[in-house]
């Protein structure tokens, strides 16, 4: 009998796996809550009272135009009145400027890092410490450096900027020599045996062949980091962060709603992007790695 | 001494010892061809005179001096060709002209004239003048190998390494690619080695080799088949 059971699960591998993890998730569950299970009982009615009394309608008066001195350096008099210095604007707008510094910077500086991390190209002598500086950099959540830099800088863009940064460098870092080493090994081995330098081969090579998981990382990073970057402004008070957590100190819950739609929306925008940049790089990418070829070849 | 490629008492493999190599010279303009059952350890041994791997015992001398890292001495052709999938055809014949270029010029793409006219003179050559600005991806798998020859002839090595690179053609490709190959290679008296599991093609190179098993032991070694 006991051996029928066993044996019945040992031809269905995948079934009993996905049952032992059901298992094992519930009992640690179960431990973690500690008989507060009933709280769950009232939680539909108590989200339904607090979705309709204090968040819906959204107060779109967070967009509304308002006079305000946009340009700090030179405002000019009268200060300006429109759509563009309303807090959801000038919040969205700081975070994705954020965002895409922090990507940038992050991407220039994580490449040549994970080149030199490529057990594939350098030697592991190279390759170790780099790839624990990346991982340091990883360690501590993007919070936690902008906590660093506010207190370094004070608060504004750059603390959030570097934060990001920082993060960025550590997280693309490791997708990237993870990217780099998964590439073939036969058009490394020619280009060695050729007897190109190890910059040749990361130019003529590695970059064409990796390009595309690099443009999709460097997407999925500003995804990211926009998504980051509303958090980074609670601390480093800047940002559409910033306005949320002045909203939330004074319980204006219905702006928060407005905000929050506003930046839902900005990352469906952003991810669709990025998915047609992804598919017109993964299905018809030619790299063309010659400056001056182009002009002198002649059709 | 006239030998471009001579190893003796050579031990090669990874970890374990795959083959050893008693004598194996070949002279300059010499066409060789390795036969043998797959797993025997042949493309290790065009590895290691790729000096790609380190042999493990043994001599192996490349012109007469040990085998190091000279631009454009060998040109090798692995089995799955070794092309960057994702770059034009001309990109990948470009690799192979710039070993005759300075490094900052290959690095910086301001290369020669010279380098860009052997560039287009390969492609000629191999028949590829249509589909210069087209994608290895959307090649046939005899024009990919045609590019891969490209790139040798533009690279104009002293010898050339190809292991298997006629497999997953059908049979009239093949002959034309190979034949393609003989031509340019006795034309410039360059010394090709190469990996080949058809007989029939492996018997036209000059000397012909077989690697097989040792008996009661689990190397393998070279053993010269008359053609």
């Amino acid at each position: 009998m006991i051996n029928d059971i066993l044996d019945f699960f040992r031809k269905r591998k995948y079934l009993t796996f996905i049952i032992t993890m059901f298992v094992l998730t519930w009992l640690v569950f179960i431990d973690l809550v500690d008989g507060e299970l009933y709280r769950l009982e009232n939680s539909l009615a108590n989200l339904s009272v607090f979705f309709f009394e204090s968040l819906w309608p959204p107060d779109w008066r967070v967009f509304s135009i308002r006079q305000y001195n946009c340009n700090s350096l030179a405002a000019p008099w009268p200060l300006p009145t429109h759509f563009f210095c309303s807090q959801g604007y000038i919040g969205i707008s700081e975070t994705l400027e954020m965002a895409f510094v922090a990507t940038g910077f992050g991407f220039l500086i994580s490449l040549p890092l994970a080149i030199l991390a490529s057990r594939n190209l350098y030697s592991d002598s190279i390759a170790l410490p780099i790839r624990t500086i990346l991982s340091g950099m990883r360690t501590l959540p993007a919070l936690i450096w902008a906590i660093f830099f506010v207190v370094m800088v004070g608060l504004g863009t750059m603390s959030g900027v570097f934060a990001m940064t920082l993060y960025s460098v550590g997280h693309l870092g490791k997708l990237q020599y993870e990217a780099i080493e998964g590439l073939a090994k036969d058009p490394i081995d020619a280009a060695r045996a050729m007897g190109l330098t190890n910059s040749e081969i990361v130019i003529r090579v590695i970059i064409p062949e990796s390009a595309n998981y690099l443009i999709s990382q460097l997407l999925y990073m500003f995804e990211y980091n926009v998504r980051n970057g509303s958090i980074i402004g609670i601390v480093g008070g800047v940002g559409i962060g910033f306005y949320l957590a002045d909203y939330l100190d004074a319980q204006l819950y219905r702006r928060v709603m407005a905000l929050l739609i506003a930046l839902f929306f900005v990352v469906l925008v952003i991810d669709f992007i990025s998915i047609k940049i992804r598919s017109y790089f993964v299905e018809e990418t030619v790299n063309n790695h010659y400056l001056f070829g182009y002009f002198f070849r002649g059709k | 001494m006239n030998n471009t490629i001579s190893a003796s008492n050579l031990e090669i493999g990874y970890s374990e010892l795959l083959a050893k190599i008693d004598e194996f010279n070949v002279e300059k303009g010499e066409i060789i061809s390795i036969i043998g059952k797959s797993g025997i350890g042949k493309t290790t041994f065009l590895k290691t005179i790729a000096n790609l791997i380190n042999p493990k015992k043994g001599k192996l001398s490349i012109f007469g001096s040990e085998p190091k890292k000279e631009r454009g001495l060998i040109g090798y052709i692995p089995q799955k060709l070794g092309l960057v999938k994702h770059s034009s055809v001309f990109s990948n014949v470009l690799q192979g002209a710039v070993c005759e270029e300075p490094v900052w010029r290959s690095i910086s793409g301001f290369h020669e004239l010279r380098t860009l006219g052997k560039v287009q003179d390969a492609i000629e050559i191999m028949e590829l003048k249509e589909k210069t600005d087209e994608p290895i991806s959307k090649l046939s798998g005899g024009q990919q190998r045609r590019v891969a020859i490209a790139r040798t002839i533009a690279q104009n090595p002293k010898i050339i390494l190809a292991d298997e690179f006629l497999s997953e053609l059908d049979a009239g490709t093949a002959e034309n690619v190979w034949k393609n190959m003989l031509d340019y290679v006795k034309e410039k008296n360059i010394t090709l080695v190469i990996v080949e599991h058809n007989i029939e093609w492996a018997k036209l190179a000059d000397r012909c080799f077989e690697m097989v098993l040792k008996k009661n032991k689990s190397y393998s070694y070279l053993k010269e088949i008359k053609t």
